[in-house]
């Protein structure tokens, strides 16, 4: 039974139009022979339904009796369990006022596979399709205005007056713990001690300002709430208030004590929580400007020229990253570009920590770069660009040639694509089927360079 | 003469992974059926088998048996095989025809054996050593293998093709 079957007439009707065949829209012929449809021949004749006797009244008749049957008695006490009277109510007067043999002609009862499993749900809200309730209605804006002096003073006393939560709550926490209490009463005591709470948490953050000049202080201070852009003898705004109730403590200091003062200026904190490393560590990564490229961008006015920058960075134990920034400013596109190549860091496979996996190649452009893995001892022979980027993330056999372009920008990113794709050697062992054993580790004990 | 075919069939197998087929099919000859024998037991096919025009059943591969080979039934042979992928890739990403029927190329022992170590080689004939991954298959006088197991049994031949990740 579905707990939602009031509901169907609404939405089989949308169903019903959701599901028309869509027509073609292209009629033109773009060949000589026949469409095929044209060309295709019916098996059967096309009998309508009122041939057939469907449309008849006994047929929809019996159609309706079979498949929009009223609620039994029983599935009424079922229902009565999960609504509340006035939601029965409601229910009942919508079964009454659609009549079931509309929704035989009109509705449409999907019985494909991709049909819903529901008609409706309307004891949730969908937050995609349903438009969420108001919980308040708007305030009249004609009818707003400011405090009268009067009215000044009642609030303030108002006010006062909750400052005495911190009794009532303590009144309030011991009654939940009575046992002649009954479980409405507590809950009653429940809701007003959330209340009371709130009112206690206010109350503290004024503690020991209230009732003396102190507390007054704090509510005549001017600031922009109260100031009411009166006349004052400095250029400066008003300041926002000092602890301001509700407000004081929940905004923090963006320097973090962690950092040790090394990111005063916050440059480090989105790179901090993206990547998870310490400020220290990112200070302590080799980080390098690799290309700088003047570009400019003609405009009707002149030329805007700005600074292109690569930077790459390396932790040295096998993981690069590279960033590219531009920025009419030097100083920012650098700073962009290096806290980039930081955010971009990638593992990079190294055998034994010293080289790569076999031979690389990859072409990026009109460059091609080439990566070979070389011996213990065999150094670093390599393009100067190529030389930090190796050092960066902890290489040191390899050999790289370049046999075509040496575009700066393209040679370190082609680089990088090299050495971020290798392909792992376990990997294909177990692509293949096959068991793999490192020889190196094997002879002279494993005792190798 | 079977090298057109092995040219062929190099390039089907790497298009059909590039596809990511699951099975594909090669014309039935000889040379085909001993090329294929060793790639699978190079590891980077799951089975090879032959069939008529239609692939064998997947459910019941392991105890498929092919119809008796007959004079009727021979033209409409076809080696099936199965494709192999790992982690969303290809197992045989790349495989390319060394011998041409225009330049067969044949090496002797010395000469494989830099291959297999991964040198290229140098004088008569030019074949890059292999890489990482990397199987060059050589058709012996007992028929065709893996270079490495050419070099161990001291053989020479033509290179047929290299097959790799």
């Amino acid at each position: 039974m579905s707990v939602a079957r009031p509901a169907r007439c609404l939405l089989s009707k949308r169903f019903a139009a959701a599901l028309k065949p869509a027509t073609p829209t292209c009629n033109a012929a773009f060949h000589s022979s026949a469409r095929v449809e044209a060309r295709k021949k019916q098996r059967f004749q096309s009998i309508r339904a009122e041939e057939m006797g469907l449309t008849s009244s006994e047929k929809v008749q019996k159609f309706t009796e079979e498949n929009f049957q009223p609620y039994t008695p029983e599935e009424i006490e079922v229902l009565k369990k999960h609504y509340s009277p006035e939601q029965m109510e409601a229910l009942q007067a919508g079964e009454a006022a659609i009549d079931p043999k509309d929704l035989t002609i009109q509705g449409r009862l999907r019985r494909d596979p991709y049909a819903i499993p529901y008609l409706d749900d309307f004891s949730r809200l969908a937050p995609t399709v349903d438009r969420r309730p108001k919980k308040h209605s708007s305030p009249d804006f004609t009818k707003i205005r400011w405090l009268s002096e009067n009215e000044f003073v009642n609030d303030i006393q108002r006010f006062a007056k909750e400052t005495d939560a911190p009794q009532a709550k303590a009144w309030m926490e011991g009654k939940l713990n009575d046992p002649t209490l009954s479980e409405e009463q507590k809950e009653w005591v429940k809701g007003q001690l959330a209340k009371v709470t709130a009112q206690a948490d206010r109350a503290k953050a004024l503690e020991g300002k209230q009732g003396d000049a102190e507390g007054l202080d704090l509510l005549f201070e001017r600031s922009m709430l109260n100031d009411d852009n009166a006349p004052s003898d400095t250029a400066l705004a008003p300041s926002l208030g000092k602890d301001i109730p509700g407000i004081s403590g929940i905004y923090q200091n963006p320097i973090d004590p962690e950092d040790q003062g090394l990111d005063d200026e916050g440059i480090y904190q989105d790179l901090k929580r993206r990547t998870g490393l310490s400020v220290r560590e990112m200070l302590d990564l080799t980080v390098k400007i690799l290309v700088v490229r003047m570009v400019h961008n003609q405009t009707r006015l002149g030329k805007i020229r700005s600074v292109w920058v690569l930077a790459i960075a390396g932790n040295g134990n096998g993981r690069l990253g590279i960033g590219e920034a531009k920025s009419v400013e030097n100083g920012a596109a650098v700073q962009k570009a290096k806290l980039l190549a930081i955010r971009n860091m990638k593992p990079v496979p190294r055998y034994e920590d010293r080289t790569i996996f076999g031979s690389v190649t990859t072409k990026f452009g009109g460059t091609i770069v080439k990566l070979d893995a070389r011996p213990p001892g065999f150094g670093l022979r390599a393009s100067a660009r190529f030389f930090e980027m190796f050092r960066a993330c902890g290489i040191h056999d390899i050999a790289a040639k370049m046999p075509r372009s040496r575009n700066p920008m393209n040679s370190v990113k082609a680089c990088f694509e090299a050495l971020t794709n290798q392909k792992d050697p376990n990997e294909i062992a177990i692509g293949r089927g096959k068991k793999l054993v490192d020889v190196r580790k094997v002879y002279f004990g494993g005792n190798v360079l | 003469m079977g090298l057109p075919h092995i040219a062929n069939l190099c390039s089907h197998l790497q298009n059909a992974s590039k596809a990511r087929l699951g099975l594909t099919s090669a014309p039935h000859t000889k040379y085909n059926l001993s090329v294929l024998l060793s790639l699978q037991k190079a590891g980077f096919l799951s089975f090879v088998t032959r069939g008529g025009a239609l692939p064998p059943d997947p459910a019941t591969l392991s105890t498929y048996e092919p119809e008796p080979l007959t004079s009727a039934n021979v033209a409409r042979q076809r080696l099936w095989v199965g494709l192999k992928y790992s982690d969303n890739a290809p197992v045989l990403r790349k495989m390319s025809a060394v011998s041409t029927p225009k330049r067969p190329i044949t090496m002797k022992l010395p000469d494989l054996e830099r291959v297999a170590r991964g040198w290229d080689t140098n004088g008569r004939v030019n074949v890059r050593g292999l890489n990482m991954g990397e199987c060059l298959f050589v058709s012996t006088s007992k028929g065709v293998m893996e270079v490495r197991e050419a070099v161990e049994r001291k053989m020479g031949g033509l290179v047929l093709c290299r097959a790799g990740p």
